[in-house]
């Protein structure tokens, strides 16, 4: 859950960029640590194995500015995708204030796609957290490989967006639809606090 | 230098606990990583690196006892060769909390474990109903959010 801390006027918000083994959600945070000047963002912190797998997650911590006279700070989090790393994804995911699902658009990942978005349901819920009410975006990445590699973002919209949240289409590596991925779970997070009494 | 609280009733406790154990950063989180009370770290964004670290060590700890099948862990020490690092777990009447702790070779672990138990039953005794939360921002934000992000990506 967000922290607001009504003295110093400050929010706090923790957001997760969730998706299979290699789908870039590290590469996404790489992209922005190396976009954001360096008196908005901290350290970027990764627990990554020698082959710079990560192992347990990757952290990076953004000053947002000021909305509505609130100094905003995001704390961006990667899980670790590999299927045998769900122990340490529940524990990432814990108090999560919004979700960046980051699917790899290659047609061999498809199956790969839709195991791990089944697998943030199944988290999800078992931290008492409905996928429906929890504000979730879906990055369509490596959109820039060869187009009979690929598959279009309406056919991945097809098979992993039946919520019908914001999808983009994106190349982390080259930074495209990185920001605008950050900037559309920004709005759906902070759109959360703008109407609703959080639980 | 001053401690930094989320909400006030955490200042006092946290720095008595800060001037008694001698320590040098105390920072007091939830499990999640979000800090509640800070002493001795001068950017925030650092604060928040040191939060997700120590919470990534309480969370897997706490995961390793469960498989054990062992009570909840209530405290880890590593004694560096200049600094020591504690971290302790804690219920609180406003849920389960952590408090990393960082201290010299001018205090002790003894010390810190023994002051850490002060700033739990102060922290228990000073802390108020949680209030209800009601809306945070303006619905407006937009204009603000599209503002700051656009001296973000520059």
């Amino acid at each position: 859950m967000s922290l607001v801390n009504f003295t110093t006027r400050e929010i706090t918000c923790k957001i997760v960029y969730y998706g299979p083994g290699r789908s870039g959600k590290t590469t996404n945070l790489q992209y922005i640590y190396g976009r954001v000047p360096d008196d908005r963002r901290g350290r970027m912190v990764s627990l990554a194995t020698q082959t710079d797998r990560t192992l347990f997650f990757d952290f990076l911590p953004i000053e947002l500015g000021s909305i509505s006279g609130f100094a905003t700070r995001f704390q961006l989090y990667t899980v670790p995708g590999q299927v045998y790393y769900n122990a340490t994804r529940k524990l990432v995911l814990q108090g999560a204030d919004g979700v960046v699902f980051v699917a790899d658009s290659q047609v061999r990942q498809l199956d790969e796609n839709v195991e791990s978005l089944q697998n943030l349901q199944a988290n999800l819920l078992e931290q008492g957290i409905d996928v429906r009410t929890i504000p979730v975006v879906l990055q369509y990445n490596k959109q820039d490989l060869p187009s009979d590699l690929i598959l279009a973002p309406e056919e991945l919209d097809d098979q992993l967006n039946f919520r019908m949240v914001p999808a983009l289409g994106a190349s982390a590596v080259s930074g495209k639809g990185v920001f605008e991925t950050l900037r559309a779970i920004s709005e759906r997070v902070l759109r959360r606090l703008s109407e609703e009494q959080p639980a | 230098m001053k401690a930094r609280v989320v909400e006030p009733w955490l200042l006092e406790p946290v720095e008595r606990f800060v001037r008694e154990s001698g320590c040098r950063l105390t920072l007091i989180m939830t499990p999640a990583g979000q800090v509640l009370a800070q002493y001795g770290f001068t950017r925030a964004v650092e604060v928040m690196s040191a939060a997700a670290l120590g919470a990534g060590i309480a969370a897997s700890t706490g995961e390793i006892v469960r498989m054990l099948a062992e009570p909840a862990f209530q405290a880890l020490n590593h004694q560096g060769a200049s600094h020591g690092i504690f971290l302790g777990h804690f219920d609180s009447p406003r849920g389960p909390l952590l408090a990393l702790v960082v201290y010299g070779a001018d205090t002790s672990v003894g010390l810190v474990q023994l002051f850490f138990e002060d700033l739990v039953t102060d922290l228990a005794a000073a802390a108020p109903p949680a209030p209800p939360r009601g809306p945070v921002l303006a619905a407006d934000f937009e204009r603000d959010l599209n503002q700051s992000l656009a001296t973000l990506f520059r």
